[in-house]
């Protein structure tokens, strides 16, 4: 019995809108699980219903094995952080602390005790009668979380609580919520549009695209073996690499056209990806890592031929963008467009065969615009993807489609 | 922990959507009636006056309340027209209304462009006066000011009332503009200055046209206020061919015995233009005297 | 030189300038603007004020009147006032009037807003044009269509309370008793009052942030306990400055009382206002009724004082 379940919950708004479309989750006890996706995706829809601040549409939620559809928000023992925080203004940090417990006939004694200790942990100790109005970004952070916190409730739910913070403060608290979580141990299900935020910070992750679940698995698992090409585009920064190929049969052996540069596929390539073999002569999608992105010096294997558009000087790395002659996808509904590289590109000769591919190069190479390059492939670091549905084409070590069982 | 994988194509459950809770659905339909139950008994004085304004007199002089105008009739709008001093207290009011929002709206713009426009000594000390003297009560003023009008022979003079009108509603105009003025942000002037407006000049290309609505508001505001003012008019304007509508309606049933249909017909008339002009600007009005209260 | 930022300069540095004729012209120019209103308001509501101070320590009766001058009697006006028992019937019965009003108004006016949250949104719509057409009535038409309803004879609300079996009011004259008279001059004004209040507050609750409810429901606070504790505290200086606009306004009502009893209200009705005005017009004692009102007006400083504070404080004035 997992902590939250979530089964084919569904949200419609008036008659047509579908904000989130059959999610089936389960998050389990102590674990903490991220809902990621662009705006609109659902994943806030889908926090608020666990609140019990949105009508469930169909479908059910249970909280530790009881279903908790038709229960009001205070009965459902969870407590909520907020992207603005939502500090009560006219208490003070005391107040704001003590508020929950207050309505839950905690006797004064406890209250003092719960929300002193929580105000130290979180170092809020001289603050407590100053107004939220007093307070730093950070700080009335803290203070929404410590009121999560001091009510020991069954499941943390966070609504982008550092989005309204500056970079800075924003991986500090970002830390200092994993670590929380993890000595408290709570369960707890946290929204985000930053994938950054949601593979530094998840046991697991839900990836959501347009009310449905893409792919929930560990945050490795998800920048290796990604479910679809939204996935696939969405985790990863800077993005995959994504353009279209064609594969081919050459005797006994599958090869992967890409422009005019044939890849030969090794053995253990195909027969990692069995199903690859039913699309010779069609084209697929490919996704490269621009870490898997190599300069080709002492590479005896598959190379792709380029020019480079442009050098980015990160300092521990150059982020290159190369212009390579192979076709661009154009299923641009099936993959997250807000990171893609710019494109067209400025400066490229044949917009339509060319793909603007991003490596990440050692920083010591000297490259400049306009030089040609040569990049090394490693078939095996490459993804496959259906054209028409954006589904991987599975390897083996990965189960196909399993449904959550409900 | 083992991955689990969820395909976009799989097809996904149709969404079967559960019914609202009976409990919720009551309640709504408990509220919604209740909200009825107001929404009757806060219309209905007004809809009986025009109900009676419509019925013929036995229907309006019955034990028996008639609750709908069942043979509706003009009979008393043309009564309550035909009434003496009618015509001239239509007239009268119309003169003093005119009179008082074209120079109200006037006054008011240049005082509220001195008050948002510029920092001078004695700014904050004029706004404290604006507010507080909207508080002293009229019937406490009108005594000095009948004094004072005597002295300066403005009494049962229609010019006398216009001034008092104007200076009654200077005040909230003047708030009001100001208000509107501040909302414009400063920026819109200096664009206007730097593409070679003078300051005159841009007050006049940028501010003038952002400022109508604010010009159309204040001139409604005091529209209702100089046609629906009785006190006044009573005390100061003495002879039947002097008064004003309202003087005209409240002095209705001393002329007549108690004459209702008429009296609503009446009463149903004099109120229509203000009505009218109300459903356009309640908002500001309201806002005007409490704006930002909640603010924060 | 920045023209612009010019009249933003604090005065000490503008001395520093020199005085070109446009210097000083922009100088001058705010007090040009102000003039006319200024004017106005100085003559017509600054001097009567201060005129009507003067007069209550003058006897001012018909002789000063065609004279255009008082006579100096000092405190003899205030003497006399506060030695009549009159005057403190009036003023007993004008405080408690006010209490009963602000008090009627404040409570179903909010009642109402929080209603309109809870309704259907047509009916939101509905009640709110409702409500604006009633706050359109002018107060004489109000008056009008009040005397009409309680009419003795043909008047909806003797027949519908004797219907009900409340109680058998045939022919009941409501004005006979002051008391039935005061009840039906108070829900004629709280009828007028309750839509002003109720669009304010519901305008107010409505920005109460959505998010605060939501986080004091998740907290655990039953909906009583949400307006105690969160909606009532932002709403507060709204409801200061509504309660005390409403004391003023309803500590000086004159006009439904004088028109609804047909000019000639009995001593019974009378309130400081009405009290103040039959001195001066009725038995033309000028000074004696400028005193009456300078009572009025002190009682209604206090109130004034704190609806002016509580403006100040939310920084309506910069």
């Amino acid at each position: 019995m997992a902590a939250i379940e979530l089964v084919h919950l569904s949200k419609v708004y008036g008659n047509d809108f579908t904000a989130v479309r059959d999610l089936n989750l389960d998050v389990a006890e102590g674990e903490f699980m991220v809902l990621v996706g662009p705006s609109g995706c659902g994943k806030t829809t889908a926090l608020r219903m666990i609140a019990g601040l949105e009508e469930i549409t169909a479908g059910e939620i249970r909280i530790e094995g009881k279903v908790v559809n038709d229960l009001a928000p205070r009965d459902r023992d969870i407590a909520m952080v907020f992207q603005n925080y939502a500090l009560y203004p006219h208490k003070n940090v005391y107040d704001n602390l003590a508020f929950g417990l207050r309505m839950r006939k905690v006797p004064k004694d406890d209250q003092k005790r719960r929300v002193e200790e929580i105000a130290r942990i979180l170092g809020l100790g001289d603050m407590l009668d100053r107004r939220p109005a007093q307070l730093s970004g950070g700080q009335r952070q803290r203070v929404a979380m410590g009121r999560a916190i001091v009510r020991e409730p069954k499941a943390f739910l966070m609504d982008e609580p550092l989005s309204n913070l500056d970079a800075k403060l924003r991986v500090q608290m970002r830390a200092e919520i994993a670590r929380i979580q993890q000595a408290l141990k709570v369960t707890t299900v946290y929204v985000t549009h930053d994938q950054v935020e949601a593979m530094t910070m998840g046991h697991r992750v839900a990836v959501m695209r347009d009310g449905e679940l893409q792919q929930v698995d560990t945050p490795q698992r998800l920048y290796d073996a990604p479910a679809n090409l939204f996935v696939a585009s969405f985790v990863g920064s800077p993005p995959m690499n994504l353009f279209e190929a064609v594969v081919e049969r050459d005797s006994d052996r599958l090869v992967c056209r890409v422009g005019d540069t044939e890849l030969e596929l090794p053995a253990d390539v195909s027969s990692d990806r069995p199903s690859l073999a039913n699309y010779a002569g069609r084209r697929v999608a490919i996704g490269i890592r621009p870490e898997d992105v190599r300069e080709a010096a002492g590479w005896d294997g598959a190379r792709l031929r380029g020019r480079i558009l442009l050098v980015e000087s990160l300092g521990s790395e150059q982020l290159v963008h190369i212009e390579i002659a192979a076709s661009p996808l154009e299923r641009s509904d099936l993959i997250d467009t807000t990171a893609q590289p710019p494109g067209p590109s400025l400066g490229v000769e044949d917009a339509e065969r060319s793909v603007t591919l991003l490596g990440r190069f050692d920083r010591h190479l000297l490259l400049a615009p306009g030089e040609a390059v040569e990049v090394a492939i490693d078939p095996r670091l490459l993804h496959f993807f259906d054209l028409e549905t954006g589904v991987a084409i599975p390897t083996v070590d990965v189960p196909v489609a399993t449904p959550v069982a409900g | 922990m083992s991955s689990v994988t969820q395909i976009a194509p799989t097809p996904v459950a149709p969404v079967v959507p559960r019914k609202i809770g009976r409990r919720r659905r009551v309640h709504k339909l408990g509220w919604n009636l209740l909200g009825l139950l107001v929404l009757a008994v806060m219309v209905f004085p007004v809809y009986w006056m025009v109900a009676t304004a419509f019925k013929p007199g036995q229907q309006i002089l019955s034990y028996t309340p008639q609750w709908f105008p069942t043979s509706p009739t003009l009979s008393n709008f043309r009564d309550a027209i035909d009434q003496p001093f009618f015509w001239n207290a239509v007239k009268n009011s119309l003169i003093i209304v005119s009179a008082v929002v074209a120079l109200s709206v006037v006054l008011a713009f240049l005082a509220s462009l001195a008050l948002a426009k510029f920092h001078f000594y004695g700014r904050k000390a004029f706004i404290v006066l604006i507010l507080g003297v909207q508080m002293v009560p009229l019937a406490a003023l009108i005594i000095p000011l009948y004094i004072l009008m005597s002295r300066l022979g403005q009494i049962d003079k229609l010019t006398g009332v216009i001034a008092m009108y104007l200076t009654f509603v200077l005040p909230f105009t003047v708030w009001t503009m100001r208000g509107f003025l501040l909302g414009i942000p400063k920026e819109l002037e200096e664009a206007a200055m730097v593409d070679g407006a003078t300051r005159f000049g841009a007050f006049v290309r940028v501010l003038l046209p952002l400022v109508g609505p604010g010009l159309v508001a204040t001139s409604i505001f005091a529209f209702i206020q100089a046609w629906n003012e009785f006190i006044i008019a009573y005390v100061f304007l003495h002879t039947p061919e002097k008064q004003t509508l309202m003087v005209w309606l409240a002095s209705f049933t001393t002329l007549r015995g108690t004459d209702w249909g008429p009296l609503m017909a009446g009463a149903t008339l004099s109120a229509l233009p203000v009505v009218v002009f109300f459903l356009l600007v309640q908002r500001r009005i309201a806002f005007g005297l409490t704006a930002g209260a909640v603010r924060g | 030189m920045a023209s612009v930022a010019e009249s933003e300069f604090p005065l000490a540095s503008r001395r520093r300038r020199r005085f070109t004729r446009q210097t000083v012209g922009r100088a001058l120019a705010p007090y040009a603007l102000l003039a006319p209103a200024a004017t106005a308001i100085g003559v017509i509501l600054g001097y009567p004020l201060y005129l009507l101070v003067k007069m209550s320590f003058e006897k001012y009766g018909l002789f000063e009147l065609i004279r255009h001058k008082g006579r100096w009697v000092g405190t003899a006006n205030y003497a006399s006032i506060l030695h009549d028992g009159q005057f403190w019937h009036v003023l007993l019965r004008t405080i408690l009037f006010t209490v009963v009003n602000v008090t009627l108004t404040m409570v179903l006016g909010t009642a109402i807003a929080l209603l309109l949250l809870q309704v259907s949104r047509w009916l939101r719509i509905a009640i709110t044009t409702g409500l604006v057409l009633v706050w359109s009535m002018p107060v004489i038409v109000a008056v009008d269509i009040w005397r009409w309803m309680v009419d003795y004879e043909f008047g909806v609300a003797n027949w519908t309370l004797t219907k009900l079996h409340i109680v058998n009011f045939i022919r009941h004259d409501w004005f006979a008793n002051p008391w039935t008279g005061f009840a039906v001059i108070t829900a004629l004004i709280v009828w007028g009052a309750i839509p002003f209040i109720t669009i304010t507050v519901y305008a107010a609750l409505a920005q109460v942030p959505q998010e605060l409810l939501e986080a004091a429901a998740i907290d655990g606070a039953k909906p009583w306990a949400v307006f105690r504790e969160v909606t009532l505290p932002l709403l507060m200086p709204i409801f200061v400055i509504l309660t005390s606009l409403s004391i003023i306004w309803d500590f000086q009502v004159f006009q439904q009382i004088w028109v609804m009893l047909d000019f000639r209200p009995t001593s019974d009705y009378y309130t400081m206002a009405i009290y103040a005005f039959h001195q001066s017009f009725q038995i033309s004692e000028y000074g004696l009724g400028a005193s009456i009102a300078v009572v009025m007006v002190l009682f209604m400083f206090l109130a004034t004082l704190v609806y002016l504070r509580q403006m100040l404080r939310t920084g309506e004035v910069r």
